[in-house]
């Protein structure tokens, strides 16, 4: 009897002292990087923060200058071609043959995984009924419009029923409500099991992330769920209370958690950092109304990502300036 | 498989371009008809080769006075009686002019002397032009010299050789074909991938599991079968529209086109897998092109070059082409009979067709 030991991998990705150079220029410095099975993993950052090159050195498109890659246990580059048969990849501009039909395309990069005949013409006809491309398969891919170039991009990268899908600034240059139905793709592949390494920046979609990494020139210089992200760069929770009446700075005693006094049509508006809001917020709450302040509203803010790295980034400048 | 599928893919992608198309289909046709209105109706010069054994002046003289002569011109100089005769046996040149050693010394001693004309008798109109041409140069040459000398003077002696026929047409034909099986695959094909890094379909591609000879034989079988067609067409105009007779056995002129075609698309993708965009193939596929042309031997004979001009003609496959197309065409050989140029174009062809794997990377940076 032979007796199989698999072991469970926790880690669809592994990325350790990363780095590229071109020439003096450090394009990607140092970065460390774990994605677990199964997760979607947002990478964030503005243009030229070194993103679309980490990818590729995660493909083994291009060869880092340092450090130690690994895509579900194979090293990168040295067993590209396993990583090949289970990575689903989209590059950041439309790369399929526009001269080629839409059926053409899935059919021609279908055979180059080794699928054939019934097989690959089924596999072809679910994803275009899953991506809502049935009605023009037979169109030639440069005529497509935006959002079905961008669907397409997915189902070829979907082919071969990939473990795990890289996808470098997949809704660029689309419009928010395509982009939103985008999402609803890769959410429903999430479901089913896929990892998802996804670039972006736009702050907006990261919020669709298990988990985030903020990449700027070149470093990551943070990770981890958008909440947590949120929490680390704020020092806690975000809560607005609206006080009535003209209160100053003074009369209150929360200056340590206060963030921001402003005023609104005559009322006062707090804005405190809380460690955690559920906990604090009513005991803070009972502190007000014992100095007898009216509390017109208290509500937790829902912070956008962007916030956080304008903190996170306008932050380092200043340390960096010192 | 993989292969089958990107030959496949690049047949579509060609059928649906309107550019290559016309190449394919057009260059050969314009080609054709040029060289055929050009040198296929009037006479135009007829080419010579002259033999100068003489070490003084005067033979100088009546060289110069032969190439002023407006219905020939010296294509080729030959060293001895023998060679002159062989350039006109294999119907390079429609004749040959032989000045013996010791011609200025006879001359100017008072005695008289011959020249000796080697022609081509095959075709009567031609031999007749020489003729007459040679008379004019002869006696202008006397009326100088009797002034200067007394008694002496300059007689004609003829050989008549029957050459292969060969029309001006027919000698420029095996070039036309060269020049169409080189240009048309090698810029046509000269794009194949620096299309698809330009495009950015190279870095989907590469993510796939396709290997670097799926790749490149992929493209090179596909952009055969269409250029196939220029072969085709190119034999066909020649023989059934000019006319030109092929004395050798059409079989053996086509593996010989075949070999030359494949070592054109290597060649042409060995400059796409180097090249940083299509603009840069483009022109360096138009550039090679420029040598192949000069040292190919059917504008120049290859003997009238400069030693070092000659090294890099042996080192051009069109010159190998042309020799082994004329010899099947005018001198009726068999591949039996042109093993050295099948060898070079076949060694050719085969570092073409490896080399560009070898070369191309299977990254984006």
């Amino acid at each position: 009897m032979v007796l199989v030991i698999t072991r469970l991998m926790e880690y669809a990705i592994e990325i350790s002292g990363l780095t590229k150079k071109f020439g003096d220029f450090v394009a990607v410095d140092r970065l460390d990087l774990r994605v677990k099975v199964g997760e979607i993993f947002g990478f964030l950052g503005p243009n030229g923060a070194g993103k679309t090159t980490t990818i590729r050195m995660m493909c083994g498109l291009m060869r880092q200058t340092k450090g130690t890659i690994k895509i579900y246990g194979y090293s990168i580059p040295e067993e590209r071609s396993e990583l090949i048969k289970i990575t689903g990849y989209m590059a950041q501009r439309f790369s399929l043959y526009e001269d080629l039909s839409v059926y053409e395309n899935m059919e021609f990069f279908g055979k180059l995984y080794g699928l054939n005949g019934k097989n690959l013409e089924n596999r072809i006809i679910e994803l275009l009924e899953f991506l809502d491309l049935k009605d023009v398969k037979n169109r030639l891919a440069g005529r497509l419009s935006g959002g079905m170039k961008q669907r397409l991009a997915l189902g070829v990268a979907l082919i071969h029923r990939p473990k795990l899908l890289v996808l470098d600034e997949p809704t660029a240059g689309v419009d928010p409500p395509i982009r939103r139905a985008f999402w609803e793709y890769l959410r429903g592949l999430n479901k089913e099991g896929t990892t998802i390494l996804v670039t972006t920046h736009y702050m907006d979609e990261a919020e669709n992330c298990d988990r985030i990494g903020l990449m700027n020139r070149g470093r990551l210089i943070a990770e981890g769920t958008p909440r947590e992200l949120k929490k680390m760069v704020f020092g806690g929770d975000i809560v607005e209370i609206v006080l009535q009446g003209y209160v100053q700075e003074g009369a209150l005693n929360e200056t340590a958690s206060l963030k921001e006094l402003t005023y609104r049509d005559g009322d006062t508006v707090l804005r405190l950092v809380l460690k955690d809001a559920s906990k604090e917020l009513p005991a803070l709450l009972r502190r007000l109304d014992d100095i007898g302040l009216r509390v017109l509203s208290a509500e937790p803010i829902n912070v956008t990502l962007e916030e956080v790295f304008i903190e996170l980034v306008t932050g380092r400048v200043e340390k960096a300036a010192v | 498989m993989r292969l089958m599928a990107v030959v496949v893919k690049e047949l579509i992608q060609l059928r649906r371009d309107p550019r290559s198309l016309v190449m394919i289909a057009m260059i050969p046709l314009i080609v054709m008809l040029l060289f055929g209105v050009g040198y296929g109706g009037g006479m135009g010069k007829i080419s010579i080769a002259v033999v100068n054994l003489d070490k003084g002046s005067l033979s100088w003289t009546v060289l110069d006075s032969i190439m002023k002569t407006p219905s020939v011109y010296v294509k080729a100089y030959a060293n001895s009686i023998e060679e002159g005769r062989e350039l006109v046996k294999e119907g390079i040149v429609s004749a040959a002019v032989v000045i013996p050693e010791g011609f200025t010394e006879e001359l100017m001693r008072g005695a008289s002397t011959q020249v000796l004309v080697i022609v081509d008798e095959s075709i009567t109109t031609i031999s007749s032009t020489i003729r007459n041409a040679m008379l004019a140069v002869t006696y202008k040459f006397q009326q100088e010299l009797v002034r200067s000398v007394q008694g002496s003077s300059v007689e004609l002696i003829y050989s008549s050789v029957y050459g292969p026929k060969v029309t001006n047409l027919e000698a420029f034909t095996p070039l036309v074909i060269g020049i169409v099986l080189q240009l048309v695959p090698t810029s046509l094909i000269s794009i194949a991938i620096c299309k698809e890094k330009e495009r950015g379909t190279f870095e989907q591609l590469i993510m796939s599991p396709i290997s670097r000879f799926d790749i490149i034989f992929g493209k090179l079988l596909a952009f055969f079968i269409a250029t196939i067609a220029d072969m085709l067409i190119t034999l066909m105009v020649a023989v059934w529209i000019f006319d030109v007779s092929m004395r050798g056995p059409l079989i053996d002129a086509m593996v010989v086109s075949t070999l030359f075609l494949l070592g054109s698309l290597g060649l042409g993708m060995l400059i796409s897998v180097l090249s940083r965009n299509q603009l840069q193939a483009n022109q360096a596929a138009i550039f090679i092109f420029i040598p192949a042309l000069l040292f190919s031997g059917a504008l120049m004979p290859i003997d009238m070059l400069s030693p070092s001009a000659r090294i890099l003609a042996n080192l051009t496959p069109m010159y190998y082409f042309v020799s082994a197309f004329r010899d099947i065409m005018i001198k009726g050989f068999g591949l039996w009979q042109i093993t050295w140029q099948l060898f070079a174009l076949s060694v050719y062809m085969m570092l073409m067709m490896v080399s560009a794997p070898l070369v191309l990377r299977l990254r984006v940076d």
